[in-house]
């Protein structure tokens, strides 16, 4: 499979030129939610976490249909599809404009949260509990990108973003259920525990799994229709 | 010489439509005008052409590329244009300049300003406040700048006012004065075609029912008036599309005229009056009425 990389490299600029605007948005209202969360105090904890959850899950749906649903609701996918590109040449310069556009505020945001929570008087078990919270998101994202990618309803895509990512709050609930992560949150070290680590890897694995696969699927077609 | 594209028994199936049997050809430099009622396959055969669709049988040949494999060398040379495609709503035309200029080598920046010139579009404005002819315009701007060697073209008029439906054909005649560019398009308004095209291709209900020279497939079709009753079984003949009485006058259409057929109708005790040339417009729909071209 040879890909053509000069305009591959021009589509994932294009794509990150039209999100730019509300990266820029997502990553300051980030930046707030992280100064909540870096006063320390119970009510600024929970207005600080409350606000970077929803940027993160805006991250991920913003991005996505930005790039695809977008593109398919106001017919520039026909535009794109016109030039000299191939199935594969799209599927992978859409995978490398997704995983930046959103890649940026969520690494971004990650190496925040995770600063929070070492610098300031925030309990450093935080972090793990941290570090399973953005798993998930990413694993959430991982999942409504690879949906978007192989359905062509607007219908569908929208429920399988909402559908996982709602799906945050009984995931931090049974996080809640597990008294080897629950209990290190409120200590003031960083504790790895195997429930922890068997959840964050798994979260990370199926990520990659799932774009890995959808990607390859989606490359392989012959053509687009 | 190479043709500008080859279909070589095409088929291609979907759940509720099917093209099939498609065997067509555009010898480089030839303007063919792709004419058929909504749902013909028009569209389905623009993408197997651009190779965005992938044959369920036969071979699609383009510039001498076959597709869905070689789409990509094959679109470096193609120039395609939909109805339904949009340019990004928030981005200017420069903008979109700037993008066809980083894709296409071939991009001649002169000939861009001058069709920005000639098609009155502001390049610094955001494309979502153009309107429709405007939105056309720009989009066949981003073809023609690029001096494709084949241009598809998915309904172009549709939908302009007069003044703008001019200005596009006017710049698609001037590409036309290029010998080796060749053109396919697809258009409802069968004036534009008749104005246009070199070749005439009609589709209906997925199968391709005529493909032939403009003026020898025109010089076919006669509109005939006849002094005398309606005999029985004239539709039957293979030559005649249409017959119909209004009191002693009997209008034929024939889609295979020949010198003979007056003398032919005569033995059936119809005198002709008059066989006239008929236009497109009326070929098309008489053709689609009577479930047949050729």
């Amino acid at each position: 499979m040879t890909l053509n990389i000069p305009v591959i490299r021009l589509l994932v600029a294009k794509d990150w030129q039209l999100f730019q605007k509300q990266l820029a948005v997502l990553v300051l209202a980030g930046i707030v939610a992280l100064c909540f969360l870096g006063l320390a105090k119970p009510w600024a904890f929970y207005v600080g976490s409350l606000m970077l959850l929803i940027v993160l899950v805006s991250a991920a749906c913003f991005s996505i249909s930005t790039s695809l649903m977008n593109e398919r609701k106001e017919h520039t996918l026909a535009f794109v599809m016109s030039l000299p590109v191939s199935p594969a040449d799209f599927t992978v310069s859409k995978l490398i404009g997704n995983l930046l556009t959103f890649g940026v505020p969520f690494t971004v945001l990650l190496g925040g949260a995770l600063a929070v929570v070492v610098l300031t008087p925030l309990p450093d078990g935080l972090l793990v509990y941290s570090l399973l919270i953005f798993a998930y998101i990413l694993f959430a994202y991982a999942v409504s990108l690879a949906a978007v990618m192989s359905v062509t309803s607007e219908g569908w895509a929208t429920f399988a973003m909402v559908g996982t990512m709602v799906m945050i709050n009984p995931y931090i609930m049974g996080l809640a259920q597990i008294p080897d992560i629950n209990d290190g949150t409120r200590v003031d070290a960083v504790v790895w525990t195997t429930p922890a680590v068997a959840i964050l890897s798994t979260l990370v694995l199926l990520s990659v799994a799932i774009i890995g696969g959808a990607t390859a699927y989606h490359a392989r077609k012959p053509a687009f229709y | 010489m190479t043709p500008a594209f080859r279909l070589s028994g095409i088929a291609k199936r979907y759940p509720h439509f099917a093209l099939e049997d498609i065997s067509l050809e555009l010898p480089e430099g030839q303007v063919m005008g792709l004419v058929g009622v909504n749902g013909a396959g028009k569209t389905t055969l623009l993408r197997l052409l651009n190779g965005l669709a992938a044959p369920d049988a036969g071979e699609v040949r383009v510039l001498g590329h076959v597709l869905p494999g070689a789409q990509v060398a094959a679109k470096r040379d193609i120039g395609f244009a939909s109805e339904d495609m949009r340019l990004y709503r928030g981005r200017s035309l420069r903008w979109h300049m700037d993008l066809m200029q980083g894709i296409y080598a071939g991009w001649d920046a002169g000939y861009a300003t001058e069709l920005v010139r000639r098609f009155d579009l502001t390049p610094e404005q955001a494309v979502g406040g153009y309107s429709h002819g405007q939105r056309v315009k720009a989009l066949l701007l981003l073809c023609l700048a690029r001096r494709p060697r084949l241009l598809l073209f998915d309904e172009p008029t549709t939908g302009l006012d007069p003044v703008a439906r001019i200005e596009v054909l006017e710049a698609l005649a001037d590409v036309l004065r290029d010998e080796r560019r060749s053109v396919l398009f697809s258009s409802h308004n069968t004036h534009d075609v008749e104005q246009l095209a070199d070749s005439i291709t009609f589709l209906h209900r997925g199968r391709l029912v005529a493909s032939a020279d403009k003026h020898a497939f025109m010089d076919s079709w006669r509109r005939v008036v006849c002094q005398g009753a309606l005999p029985a079984g004239l539709d039957d003949w293979p030559e005649i599309a249409s017959a119909r009485a209004n009191g002693s006058l009997v209008e034929i259409k024939a889609r295979a005229w020949d010198d003979g057929l007056p003398a032919r109708l005569a033995a059936q005790g119809l005198q002709v009056q008059r066989s006239d040339p008929m236009a497109l417009e009326d070929i098309f729909i008489t053709a689609v009425r009577s479930g047949g071209v050729a």
